[in-house]
């Protein structure tokens, strides 16, 4: 492998999206413009237009009709992409569900975008943290190689007969999704060999007339739910397998399911997702150079939940800080309330603090999580 | 036009909808299904949004249409059959996508879904079968409730009820027809053009499907409910192609206000009428005026 070459372009987190799925080449993309999700849209349709891509391109009305085609086309046994952002998940938030729970492997790339109202087009995680129990698996990513990446992976893994289930890709929305940083390319040959031609397990077709989503009772429909929860823990195997079988083959390594950079023996930790996670680890640098040992503890795959990783990964620290970009109102940032009861789980007794920064597209700077750290760590 | 005995004889050899499904005795939806499926030989891929139609085909296991279904999100039918039509398309043209609605998810929460499949020109036949309310959920008002008429939600209003094959027709729609389960040879023929003569684009068909459920009507009489909704010139049946409308042939006589029965007649079937104010009466021939104006506006030379 080390002999092939492969392009490299300066790209912003949005380019790399559509340049994974044009590799991808579904068999249906339906997509509906949202800032600062919309330039994946028109690369797209783009693309389908100028011949380069022969996917369906539905221009749909809605999002709600975005992932409702994806819903049909997936159930036809074909392969759907769509993208959106904030308000747009929410508009598409029925039909996501019933993604979800219809068991229809997809892939969304969602770029991050706080709600309304109080109008922002910045990046806060409120949209995807909102559609957490959907059903979805849910990748959040820190830079634009990563996205590319696991755009990549995520149709690998959701097409999987042993996951089966829709993935969000989440980007932090102007950070990255505007931001141009050099992305390496797989060739078209290495993601057909990595990713091979979507085996549905059923589609509908009136050779063998049957009913999907049928009223259910209560002991079909508790199947049905068990059904996904085992299929979500058996995820968890497949996205490090399939994270190391991609490091393997093109050198890169994400993590899998939680990502850690800084030192082994770091006394604290900074458990946080994104391009948060990316800033902290500069500031775990310049921590660890000033004396307090820090390192980063990177949630990449949020759903399914790396309850038993995570727990192992905080009980080497004395004390970790969460760090939240979304709030559940009347309780606490998703990440600690989720990292807080995997620690009672695996009976871990690390210090958790929870606290929450860069909602609404606040800026986030490695100083202010150092000046975060601290505080709270001496506060602890 | 296809024959009596011709149709009884298609509809022995296929079941659409098997005996014993969920649907209330007399129930029109369930006629319609039958004849249309019975047109569509074979080929049809249901998308079905929540309705009465959602409740009729029963439990997952043995259930009773003969097809398959996807049951699709309230508003999402259409965008959901874009999907499957995308990729069918390609991957096998002999499957026919249709969208079986009632009026509540065709006139109210899914119009917006509807336009853009229509005007995105999709392959799919669009049936919206008209049962006047939400039946699904016990009758409530529907934008397709025509004046006067009683629901759990409303004690007769006065509004002209929503007509969405109008909408379709002025949308540009390649084909639109209006059909009624009590002229069950118009309804086939109807569906087996739309089927087989304008394969490749958006059709839609409007049935009339009388609930005796929820109009409080005896559920013999479902049949001539529907046949007066005809001859009372409640109902004009006509295909529309390319916005062009031509009567069909049973009906056709209706377009002359002298040659059609009385309203009130119909309407003493139906314990949805039963007390209905002189201005809502007034409200509804109002109504039954102008869509024949509309017809006639759009009649072709
Ligand atoms: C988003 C959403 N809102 C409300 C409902 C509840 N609901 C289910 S069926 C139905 C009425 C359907 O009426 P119509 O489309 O006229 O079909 P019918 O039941 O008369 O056959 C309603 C309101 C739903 N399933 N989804
Ligand atoms: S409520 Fe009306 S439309 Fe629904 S199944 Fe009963 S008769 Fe048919």
């Amino acid at each position: 492998m080390a002999t092939t070459q492969r392009q490299i372009d300066l790209l912003t987190g949005n380019e790399a999206v559509s340049a994974a799925v044009k590799q991808i080449r579904p068999d249906v993309i339906a997509v509906y413009p949202i800032t600062p999700s919309t330039h994946i849209a028109e690369m797209l349709a783009q693309a389908v237009d100028a011949g380069e891509l022969d996917s369906e391109f539905v221009k749909v009305e809605s999002e709600h009709s975005a992932m409702a085609t994806c819903i049909g086309a997936v159930a036809a046994g074909g392969r759907a992409f769509t993208a959106t952002a904030s308000q747009g998940l929410l508009y598409m938030a029925e039909n996501i569900f019933w993604a979800g729970y219809g068991r229809l492997p997809m892939v969304a790339a969602v770029v991050n975008r706080a709600l309304a109202p109080g109008w922002s087009i910045w990046v806060d995680h409120q949209d995807t943290m909102a559609m957490r129990d959907a059903g979805w698996g849910q990748f959040y990513v820190k830079n634009n190689q990563e996205a590319y990446d696991t755009v990549i992976q995520a149709y690998k893994i959701a097409e999987d007969h042993n996951v089966y289930f829709p993935f969000m890709v989440a980007l932090d929305g102007f950070v990255l999704s505007h931001t141009a940083s050099p992305v390496e390319f797989l060739t078209q040959e290495e993601v057909e060999e990595f990713v091979p031609p979507f085996n549905p397990l059923f589609r509908l077709h009136p050779s063998e007339p049957m009913s999907f989503g049928a009223i259910s009772k209560p002991d079909e429909y508790i199947a049905m739910r068990e059904d996904l929860m085992k299929s979500m823990e058996r995820a968890k195997k497949v996205i490090q397998d399939v994270n190391i079988e991609f490091a393997k083959k093109f050198g890169r390594d994400w993590g899998g399911l939680i990502e850690v950079v800084g030192p082994e023996d770091a006394e604290i930790g900074i458990v946080t997702m994104s391009t948060l996670a990316e800033e902290a680890e500069v500031a775990a640098e310049q921590l660890t150079k000033e004396g307090m040992s820090t390192s980063v503890t990177r949630i990449r795959s949020f759903r399914p939940f790396p309850g038993e990783e995570l727990a192992k990964q905080i009980s080497k620290y004395d004390i970790a800080i969460v760090i939240d970009r979304a709030i559940s109102f009347g309780n606490a940032g998703q990440i600690y309330i989720e990292t807080n009861s995997a620690l009672r789980d695996y009976d871990v007794d690390t210090k958790l603090i929870g606290t929450v920064m860069g909602i609404g597209g606040q800026d986030i700077a490695y100083g202010d999580i150092i000046e975060r750290v601290k505080n709270l760590t001496k506060k602890a | 036009m296809v024959k009596l005995k011709e149709l009884i004889e298609i509809e022995a050899t296929y079941v659409g909808n098997m005996k014993g499904n969920l649907a209330c005795a007399g129930c029109g939806l369930n006629l319609a299904l039958r004849h249309a499926l019975a047109a569509l030989d074979q080929h049809a891929l249901l998308v079905v949004p929540a309705c009465c139609t959602s409740v009729i085909q029963g439990f997952g296991e043995g259930y009773g249409i003969n097809a398959p279904v996807f049951n699709s999100a309230f508003a999402a039918s259409p965008a959901v059959a874009s999907g499957f039509a995308r990729v069918y398309k390609k991957k096998d043209p002999s499957v026919q996508v249709v969208v079986w609605a009632g009026d509540g998810g065709t006139a109210d929460i899914g119009l917006a879904t509807l336009s853009g499949a229509a005007e995105r020109d999709e392959d799919i036949i669009y049936v919206m079968y008209n049962n006047e309310a939400y039946q699904n959920t016990g009758d409530q008002k529907s934008g397709a409730t025509p004046p006067g008429a009683v629901t759990t939600t409303s004690s007769g209003e006065k509004r002209p009820s929503k007509s969405v094959s109008r909408l379709m027709i002025t949308h540009g729609v390649k084909y639109v027809a209006t059909a009624n389960t009590a002229y069950p040879l118009d309804l086939y023929d109807k569906m087996k053009r739309a089927y087989e003569e304008f394969r490749g684009h958006f059709r839609f068909i409007e049935i009339y499907a009388p609930c005796p459920a929820g109009w409080n009507v005896d559920p013999r009489y479902t049949a001539k409910v529907g046949k007066l909704a005809v001859e009372t010139g409640y109902w004009p049946l006509y295909e529309a192609v390319d916005g062009k409308i031509t009567l069909s042939r049973q009906g056709r006589r209706f377009l002359d206000p002298e040659k059609r029965k009385s309203l009130e007649d119909w309407l003493a079937l139906q314990g949805r009428f039963k007390k209905i104010k002189p201005e809502f009466l007034e409200a509804l021939r109002q109504d039954i005026d102008h869509s024949w104006e509309f017809v006639k506006k759009h009649m072709a030379e």
